[in-house]
């Protein structure tokens, strides 16, 4: 059976609908985390750091801290929101709350739940970002960040895809990871050293070795892509790469998945 | 109209499985299994832990693929056409699988949401089985705040929400009080007199003959008996228990005479249970016709008595 099939079935969106209904009811809360982290980033790192380094040289041209930093924490917001939603969330509900196999004695089979989970993490990731935006917007009014805005509409649908590809990411450790308390285990080895070696915080080190690792860092492209599409309104190479990068990530990881939580959600494979 | 086409299955069965084999972790839990329900009937699915129960359950309702064999569901191939076999079934988990981020309400708004085609007129239908399963009064309740009995209500409502045609109850009175077991019961029954299939599994025996029209009794992953309660106990109990107590002074000599025979007492608290057909017990009271026991009919207590030793042997 094609896994991919199940991305549109009308159970896929059963799921995802379950999953905005639920946050929309504490949407209060639930807008705080993605409005507060930027934020304290922004603040702490862009203004506070920034007023230390004032200004720092990327591709050839001095911008602030803060310049270089916005456009990272929106592909950091959107990534990192998805995968923790696809990890946590999903194996509480696999786990704990047996809400998946409550939905699994319906209509819907568990290529639905995988792909349900999936859409419904990169929802999340992509409308966190959204709502850094409206941050960044309030930096821009108050004069101290010029973005292109006009290329937004460009940067979301690759926001969105990133976010799929990382939840994707989350998916596969819910499917491996025995217990909650191993959960630290993918943040600190993977994620981590994924979001550092990925230029979101600062310009990676002059090293050949270096450049040529990041080179197949999905994050690496989108950070820097989104960048020079915000600061500069230059499309580059970057975008077409993260976006590659991220499908073939879904491509491979979203099978996998499958076959990982059939066997721990059914014992069986 | 014929029973036949009213069900849209051949032979109007809502549940013919046969055949069914499934492996977990490398060894065979159920191994040849056939399974039926007929509309307006209850099969009881009895067996010790292990007999494989619950996987061949497990099957039939779509959770888990078999190895080899087919099941149809009012019909409808689960393999081919799992969507409208899907569509005709209800499930009632062995744990509380409710969605605990909604209201008693939410939770079956929610499960109706997971089937196509959409439910008609789906407000009065929850209302009606809010109504009908004693839980109209906690529907904005969240379910854990809810006492296990309800919690199963809740369960079982959900199962049904749909109004499918056959419903598949996994243990669906374990931990519940007398009186909760009985309002569940009288649910059961209620989904019975509605025409609908029910395949039910239990460990509790009274339940087990009070509800289900048919016995089937898994061993090792096979059907060990088939059919009407007493049918099933004469097959595998047979027509008599002798209780007699362990420490009676003749205890080796009975159990020298059973093994002789080809057959053991099964140890019950401070008694043995011997389970004999009509010229077995003969043959005991012409070989003991001194001892003092006490002969009684056989229930389904004795047939798990008796499994259990089986497999012990």
């Amino acid at each position: 059976m094609n896994p991919y099939a199940p991305a549109v079935a009308w159970q896929s969106r059963a799921i995802l609908g379950r999953h905005v209904r639920v946050h929309l009811r504490n949407w209060y809360i639930a807008a705080l985390p993605p409005i507060c982290e930027p934020l304290i980033m922004l603040l702490a790192f862009g203004v506070g750091l920034g007023s230390q380094i004032e200004r720092i040289v990327w591709r050839g041209a001095d911008v602030t801290y803060l310049s270089y930093l916005a456009p990272g924490i929106l592909a950091y917001t959107a990534f990192m929101s998805a995968f923790f939603q696809a990890l946590f969330a999903a194996y509480i509900r696999m786990h704990f709350q047996k809400s998946w196999e409550g939905q699994l004695t319906t209509q819907v089979r568990l290529e639905h739940v995988v792909w349900g989970e999936a859409l419904w993490a990169a929802t999340l990731g992509t409308s966190y970002a959204v709502l850094v935006c409206v941050v960044l917007a309030g930096f821009s009014l108050a004069g101290s960040l010029p973005l292109h805005w006009e290329w937004l509409p460009l940067a979301l649908p690759l926001l969105f895809l990133a976010a799929l590809a990382f939840a994707s990411v989350g998916l596969y450790f819910t499917a491996i990871l025995p217990s909650m308390d191993h959960m630290s285990l993918p943040f600190f080895l993977v994620i981590m050293p994924l979001g550092f070696a990925s230029s979101t915080y600062f310009p990676l080190p002059d090293n050949a070795i270096l450049a040529a690792v990041v080179q197949v860092n999905p994050l690496h492209h989108l950070a820097e892509g989104l960048r020079c599409l915000l600061l500069t309104g230059t499309p580059t190479y970057h975008l077409p790469a993260a976006a590659a990068l991220c499908t073939l990530m879904l491509a491979a990881l979203i099978p996998l998945d499958m076959r990982l939580l059939r066997k721990r959600v059914f014992g069986d494979g | 109209m014929t029973t036949a086409a009213m069900t849209g299955a051949p032979g109007g069965l809502l549940l013919e499985a046969r055949g069914l084999v499934k492996s977990l972790g490398g060894k065979r839990v159920v191994d040849g299994v056939d399974l039926t329900c007929a509309p307006g009937e209850v099969l009881g699915l009895l067996g010790p832990n292990g007999a494989g129960k619950t996987t061949a359950l497990r099957m039939c309702y779509g959770f888990l693929r078999p190895d080899a064999g087919r099941i149809a569901i009012a019909g409808h191939d689960l393999a081919a056409d799992g969507d409208r076999a899907r569509r005709s079934l209800g499930v009632c988990t062995q744990d509380d699988t409710y969605d605990s981020d909604f209201s008693v309400r939410g939770n079956l708004v929610q499960t109706a949401r997971y089937f196509r085609p959409r439910i008609p007129d789906l407000g009065r239908r929850i209302d009606d089985l809010l109504r009908r399963f004693g839980l109209d009064e906690f529907a904005g309740h969240k379910p854990e705040t809810l006492s296990g009995g309800y919690r199963r209500r809740l369960m079982i409502a959900r199962a049904v929400v749909h109004s499918p045609r056959l419903v598949f109850l996994d243990e669906p009175t374990t931990g519940l009080d007398p009186q909760a077991r009985v309002a569940v019961w009288e649910l059961i029954s209620g989904l019975r007199a509605a025409g609908m299939g029910v395949v039910l599994t239990t460990h509790y025996m009274d339940e087990a003959e009070r509800l289900s029209d048919r016995l089937l009794v898994l061993q090792n992953g096979t059907v060990r008996a088939a059919g009407a309660a007493k049918a099933v106990l004469g097959d595998v109990v047979g027509d008599h228990v002798v209780v007699l107590p362990r420490d009676d002074p003749r205890a080796p000599q009975v159990a020298a005479w059973l093994g002789a025979r080809g057959t053991a007492a099964s140890p019950v608290l401070a008694n043995w249970h011997i389970a004999l057909d009509g010229p077995g017990l003969a043959a005991f009271v012409s070989a003991f016709p001194d001892l003092r026991y006490e002969v009684r009919a056989p229930t389904l207590d004795d047939l798990f008595t008796t499994l259990a030793a089986e497999e012990r042997r």
